[in-house]
């Protein structure tokens, strides 16, 4: 079973971000974290969550770094007996409040893995952005996590915003294998609806050659490339979770969990998750639906697609794009060479 | 009721003018003139009462209207104003409006000046012998010319202007002295009132509540209610279930239709069909000796294929054809199948312009989304075993091995233009296997060419290429002269080595090679990339004559996708999915609507 958790809370809305988050409702923090809790109580009922059954944790957000280790105390002393032996607990964490005290606040509760948002080592595209840290910032929080003890350290890069340059991402690259860490993501800059960037969506560059370039860049620096976007010398298990279609629950506004063929949707709006944390929208997936997720998700990532979920007709598309060295076969299962073309591959199947 | 009055006291006129030459709003002004319509229902061109016509600033089907006029000498007159369509695709129309006047008001722009269709409808006009009084529209507007534009109708066509009008539409001037010149000028009908019936059926509708009605005029004797009738043509007989005047408000109910009047006769028919323009009406009983001459069915003389894009609303398709065909009996179609579009129709035209119309009512009035094909003209081709066959759809010519000899159709093109666009246009007509029949002056800035060209290079792109050749200058008509032997090669577009039935299209020999490469290039930037490289070729049977590529695609993917939100990343994909349907899927090749029209856009 996997986890996520959501805090809804930033202290500046990025330009690009479109997920659940607030700047304004600090005040509510305290409840929110006894809803969350609520609903998780509920959630570990609901999906038969049994002791140490719990593989992985991700708090995401928002900001998680704008709640204090007291805070997240609360919601360890509920998981503790369910949560596995050596599992993967990341959390992510902003620069500018993943404080020494806040890092090793979390890691003594037990997380450890720390994902930083990082985006850029550009001060000027960080301000661009509208980013709360600066380069500085960045480069002390991840040594301060290594120092903390934190032996899984990710961190999170844009690129294609306007005038990204091959030497400008080369840079930030340069930089980030300079640190401890044993992971980045790196995503294309998507223009997302209600985002400030939606008013200007001429700050997205379209620059094909940019995205195999940073990939090539970070492979060659010794990180395997198993998502689209994430590259690591250690691969997260939360995430692979979500790529194999693995059962999840999701607390928090905004969260989504999963349960073989039931998505769950709790409130999006912090004020109605706290006075009522178990109103939660349910969505039913048809077998088309989850076979549709199966392959477009097995051909974004290293996971690939188990020949015998497929009907006749695909097996034979995807037979045919083996024959085209599109996709290579190992086993019984289809994998995808060229992570940048998994929708169109996905479309071709389906 | 309207009043009757003597033959006398009738003046029937038609109003011919080039495009925009302001003929509907002279129409609007008379109207008002003769108290017809209150200021409150005058909204802009009464007379043209469909959407798209209001829209384009055109009139597609001839309307009429009679009015009650008490004249300067006190009498009491009915005119008959007989619109016209304004466009060449409508030309058989415009004839048989004009055979229903006893004159015309020819409109011509005070600013613009004689243009090509003013030309070739003064002399349908001339043909049927008809008064024709000159009318110099726009006298208000700043650049008028008025006596020069009156030199040019003399020079170019040969009329006396001496006495003529001018007018402003617009604001009215001119208007009542014009409707006095009717009075005077045009002479009234002088038919038989005793002899057995005959009237002319010079257009026909159909009404959602009175089914198909003929509006008509009476030569002899007259059409009474309750008359048994006979459509000459086809011998079949119908009973006059009403009678009524055309009016832009509402029609007005009489019982009888009297000699050298006009009127819509109401039978219950279903369908247009019955009551073809052209065609004669007399007493079932007691018949006419003679029809009326000059009736011919309207000929389709552009086809092309019309597909539903989605493959399911085939059915729907011929439901809508059906029911416009109710209205325009000059509409053919019949059901095709091509590999590469479904099931569809290969459609017959009057021309580019009602093709436009009919594609865009289908669209509209019946909610569908259609795929056109090229437009192409008809071929006769003779086989080598002497069989004759008519081509309608390119991709149906026979191997070459098997053909003797293809014919095309070719028009006889009038143009107007001034001097200074005059190499442009002559070689354009060139390199449309243009033949120069005349070339006239018809002053120190104008002139005058008449050019036998095939129809196959009109329907292509000619009227846009005319346009910005001459900035909009220079001015067009056609009329079809016959088929003439050509020497032509059906060209082959293959998408990842399939040919693609509905990009088939018939070249001259000589221009094969280039408008092949052409096409390619410019499918090549129609086409977005696919997974794989896609060879496009040109080919004239088994040989290539052009290719190019389309690289393959090297990345599309929506980077984002956590948080464990996949149903949106599922949703997103979903919409792509869609986008690609709406293309249509040729092999495993997508190609979008626009590929099968983009011959008309070649250099």
């Amino acid at each position: 079973m996997l986890l996520y958790i959501h805090i809804p809370y930033c202290d500046s809305k990025c330009y690009y971000c479109s997920f659940n988050s607030y700047t304004d409702k600090f005040y509510s923090r305290e409840n929110y974290i006894l809803a969350l809790i609520k609903q998780l109580e509920f959630e570990l009922k609901r999906f038969r969550v049994k002791t140490c059954n719990i593989e992985s944790i991700f708090i995401g957000g928002g900001t998680p770094s704008t709640i204090t280790p007291k805070l997240y105390e609360y919601i360890f002393k509920t998981l503790e007996p369910f949560i596995m032996s050596g599992a993967e607990i990341t959390i992510e964490a902003n620069p500018n409040s993943a404080t020494l005290s806040w890092l090793s606040g979390v890691y003594e509760l037990g997380v450890n893995r720390v994902s930083f948002g990082v985006q850029s080592f550009n001060n000027r595209k960080l301000r661009a952005l509208n980013r709360s840290h600066s380069t500085n910032q960045a480069i002390n929080a991840v040594k301060n996590a290594k120092k903390v003890g934190f032996s899984h350290i990710s961190l999170d890069l844009i690129y294609n915003y306007m005038n990204d340059t091959k030497e400008i991402l080369k840079r930030d690259i340069d930089i980030a294998f300079n640190l401890p860490i044993d992971h980045i993501s790196a995503y294309e800059l998507t223009i997302e609806d209600g985002t400030k960037f939606s008013l200007t969506p001429e700050v997205k560059q379209e620059d094909n050659d940019l995205a195999f370039f940073i990939a090539d860049e970070i492979k060659r620096r010794g990180f395997e490339h198993y998502e689209i976007s994430n590259f690591g010398k250690y691969k997260s298990y939360h995430n692979r979770g979500y790529w194999q279609l693995k059962d999840y629950i999701g607390v928090g506004a905004g969260a989504v969990g999963f349960k073989k063929d039931r998505r769950y949707y709790p409130s999006i709006n912090i004020d109605n998750y706290i006075k009522n944390p178990l109103d939660i929208r349910e969505e039913i997936l048809t077998k088309e639906d989850i076979l549709t997720e199966k392959i477009f998700l097995g051909l974004r990532s290293n996971i690939g697609i188990d020949e015998t979920i497929l009907n006749k007709d695909i097996v034979k598309k995807a037979d045919f794009l083996v024959e085209k060295g599109k996709l290579i076969k190992d086993g019984k299962v289809y994998k995808n060479i060229n992570f940048f073309l998994s929708d169109e591959i996905a479309l071709y199947l389906l | 009721m309207s009043k009757k009055v003597p033959q006398s006291h009738i003046r029937n006129f038609s109003i011919i003018a080039h495009i925009d030459h302001g003929k509907s709003t002279l129409a609007d002004r008379i109207i008002q003139e003769c108290g017809a319509v209150t200021e409150r229902q005058m909204s802009s061109q009464v007379m043209d009462t469909m959407d798209i016509e209001k829209e384009r600033g055109i009139t597609i089907k001839a309307q009429s209207v009679r009015l009650d006029y008490i004249a300067k000498d006190g009498e009491h007159y009915i005119l008959n104003l007989i619109d016209t369509p304004g466009h060449v695709d409508f030309s058989y129309e415009v004839s048989r409006s004009l055979a229903s006047s006893e004159g015309a008001l020819l409109i011509i722009d005070a600013a613009q000046g004689v243009e090509a269709q003013t030309i070739a409808n003064v002399y349908i006009a001339l043909d049927n012998d008809l008064e024709l009084i000159p009318v110099v529209n726009k006298i208000d507007l700043p650049s008028a010319e008025p006596y020069r534009v009156l030199e040019e109708v003399e020079e170019a066509i040969g009329l006396d202007c001496t006495e003529h009008s001018l007018v402003s539409a617009k604001t009215g001037q001119g208007v009542p002295e014009l409707i006095e010149a009717i009075v005077d000028r045009i002479p009234p009908p002088n038919g038989d009132e005793t002899a057995s019936t005959k009237a002319l059926i010079y257009d026909s509708w159909f009404d959602n509540y009175l089914g198909a009605l003929a509006l008509v005029r009476v030569y002899e004797g007259k059409i009474e209610k309750g008359q048994k009738i006979e459509i000459m043509s086809t011998k079949e007989e119908h009973q006059v279930l009403d009678l009524m005047y055309p009016n832009p408000i509402s029609p007005i109910k009489t019982d009888s239709i009297n000699t050298g009047e006009i009127g819509i006769v109401v039978t219950g028919l279903k369908s247009v069909d019955g009551l073809q323009v052209g065609d004669t009406i007399t007493d079932a009983k007691n018949p006419t000796a003679k029809s009326i001459e000059g009736f011919e069915s309207a000929k389709p003389f552009v086809f092309a294929g019309i597909y539903p894009i989605e493959t399911d609303k085939f059915e729907d398709l011929r439901d809508a054809l059906n029911k416009l065909k109710l209205n325009d009996s000059s509409i053919s179609f019949e059901p095709e199948s091509s590999l590469a579009l479904g099931s569809g129709f290969r459609t017959g035209f009057l021309g580019m312009l009602h093709m436009e119309v009919i594609k865009e009512r289908l669209e509209r009035e019946f909610n569908l989304e259609l795929i056109a094909t090229a437009p192409t003209v008809i071929y006769e081709v003779e086989k080598t075993n002497g069989e004759r066959v008519t081509i309608q759809n390119p991709f149906d010519l026979p191997p070459a091995q098997n053909i003797s000899k293809i014919y095309e159709p070719y028009i006889k093109a009038t143009i107007l233009t001034p001097t200074e666009f005059l190499g442009n246009i002559i070689k354009l007509l060139n390199d449309r296997r243009g033949i120069q029949v005349k070339m006239d002056y018809i002053n120190e800035t104008r002139v005058l060419l008449e050019y036998d060209i095939p129809m196959n290079e009109i329907v292509m792109d000619f009227y846009d290429k005319l346009k910005s050749t001459t900035k909009g200058y220079a001015s067009f008509d056609y009329e079809p002269i016959g088929f003439r032997e050509g020497n032509l090669v059906k060209l082959d577009i293959r998408v990842a080595g399939e040919v693609v039935d509905a990009l088939s299209i018939i070249v001259p020999e000589e221009k094969a090679r280039s408008r092949g490469l052409a096409f390619v290039n410019s499918l090549k930037e129609l086409i977005p990339r696919q997974l794989f490289e896609v060879a496009i070729q040109a080919s004239i049977g088994n040989n290539i004559i052009a290719r190019t590529n389309v690289k393959s695609m090297g990345k599309n993917v929506t980077a984002k996708c956590y948080g464990g939100d996949i149903t949106r990343k599922r949703k997103l994909l979903e919409k792509q999915k869609a986008g690609k349907k709406r293309m249509k899927a040729i092999g495993s090749v997508n190609v979008p609507q626009e590929a099968f029209m983009a011959v008309l856009k070649l250099e």
